[in-house]
């Protein structure tokens, strides 16, 4: 027994380390994300409380961020507000006796749905947003999300209530994108690296562009209209024996910041799928 | 008792820095320093080596708490409390009956800085590994440990440096 104790005393150091780490790697290891103890999660309520304190004071400084997004939004819709009216004054101005009138302008044949974005990742490689509207509010797949910034991703699922979004965020995706410049377009995909960066492929050497040239949606996809701001260049490098450049891309949406998104909803999209399918 | 005190105060506010502060920079998406340690390296010499292990796994269990990272904060510093007499022997011969706290002078500026570079390179490699919890993308955590561990580390010793003027 006294040589238990001596033994016990002379490595208490190395069993208490031990025992302390065979602890700290089973709670790791027991970790499933369901089951955790919420004593030790920010569940726990004197943690949860001391982030509500320094949440309602860290607030502020991303109201200023929220009222610009605001702000601009509202700008943008004035001036589609002015655009709409110009228009419905052209076709009153229209003599009765016309030719019957054409088939509505294309733009026309979209609905934006709004959401809010109830989680998002950008630290991961394969990222993911939910949003909280889903069938019951007329959202189906391979919707385009956007917000007022510019393109954010594609509905890849739908249930009842939400819908988990593919953003641009994510290696499984690629964007058709296009110069707004010259209309050379390439599809823009992710690496993997830093949320605010990705990569321009396929665009050949023959063609000419710079440092901040915007590029847009091309149009060519069920998801976007013509025109939405995907990002701007940001660095480009091309080797001797490449036929393509090597494009980075610097994204115009902010990921970490993401709020409120729109979602694209095309009036024709089942016609224009099933003439497309017809050809094949 | 005033020493006590001391780290008494000191922990909370490390604890407080750290979760508040630091754990909501992510510079460049993969710089986030982890100073709490700063704790344990700067215990006396030969403060008891079972207090510090108790230390340490209470401390890595409240930074856990606060990031939702359960027992690899504390994995990680009781792992550096463990080893931490081991770098003291490595890197300096501090005589047997003093009881010196770490720093640029007891130390020497060069023998300092090794010590807490190790220990905080240690720490975060343990860290980064368990978080990720594979050697996939090896060469990504490996640049996220040596980045970090070099912030660290210039944070940690520009406050000793401050401390000792």
């Amino acid at each position: 027994m006294r040589k238990l104790f001596a033994f016990l005393a002379k490595y208490s150091v190395l069993i208490l380390f031990i025992i302390l780490e065979t602890i700290s790697f089973s709670m790791i290891v027991n970790n499933d994300g369901y089951q955790q103890s919420v004593f030790f999660s920010s569940g726990n309520t004197l943690i949860a409380s001391l982030y509500k304190v320094n949440n309602s004071v860290f607030e502020y400084f991303y109201l200023k961020k929220a009222n610009e997004g605001l702000a601009k939004e509202n700008v943008n819709l004035q001036n589609e507000l002015a655009n709409l009216k110009l228009r419905l004054d052209t076709l009153k101005a229209r003599p009765t006796d016309d030719v019957q009138t054409p088939s509505i302008d294309p733009n026309l044949e979209i609905n934006y749905i709004l959401a809010k974005v109830i989680n998002n990742s950008t630290n991961k490689q394969l990222n993911y947003i939910t949003l909280n509207k889903g069938l019951r509010d007329g959202v189906r797949k391979d919707m385009g999300v956007i917000n007022e910034d510019g393109v954010v991703g594609v509905v890849s699922n739908v249930s009842e209530k939400f819908a988990v979004v593919i953003p641009i965020l994510n290696p499984r995706i690629h964007f058709n994108g296009k110069f707004v410049k010259n209309n050379y377009n390439g599809f823009v995909n992710w690496d993997g690296v830093d949320y605010r960066f990705a990569k321009l492929n396929d665009i050949a050497r023959h063609v000419i562009f710079s440092k901040g040239d915007s590029l847009v949606t091309s149009g060519y996809s069920h998801s976007f209209p013509e025109g939405i701001l995907i990002g701007t260049v940001d660095d480009f490098n091309i080797e001797e024996s490449d036929a393509y450049f090597d494009i980075r891309v610097k994204l115009a949406v902010n990921f970490r910041t993401l709020s409120y998104v729109k979602l694209i909803d095309y009036l024709n999209y089942e016609e224009r799928l099933n003439l497309e399918n017809e050809m094949q | 008792m005033k020493m006590v005190l001391q780290n008494i105060v000191s922990f909370v506010v490390l604890v407080l820095v750290q979760v508040l502060v630091l754990n909501n920079i992510h510079f460049m998406g993969y710089i986030n320093p982890y100073v709490y340690v700063l704790f344990i390296l700067l215990l006396p010499v030969r403060f008891s080596r079972l207090f510090t292990l108790i230390l340490a796994f209470a401390l890595g269990l409240i930074i856990d708490a606060f990031s939702n990272t359960y027992g690899i904060h504390a994995f990680s510093t009781v792992l550096i409390a463990f080893l931490r007499p081991f770098a003291i022997n490595l890197f300096t011969n501090i005589e047997e009956d003093t009881n010196p706290i770490p720093s640029f002078n007891s130390f020497g500026v060069f023998a300092f800085s090794k010590y807490v570079i190790t220990l905080v390179f240690i720490h975060h490699a343990s860290f980064f590994l368990l978080e990720i919890f594979s050697f996939t993308a090896f060469g990504y955590t490996l640049l996220r440990i040596v980045l970090n561990t070099l912030i660290t580390t210039a944070i940690l010793l520009g406050i000793c440096a401050v401390k000792r003027e």
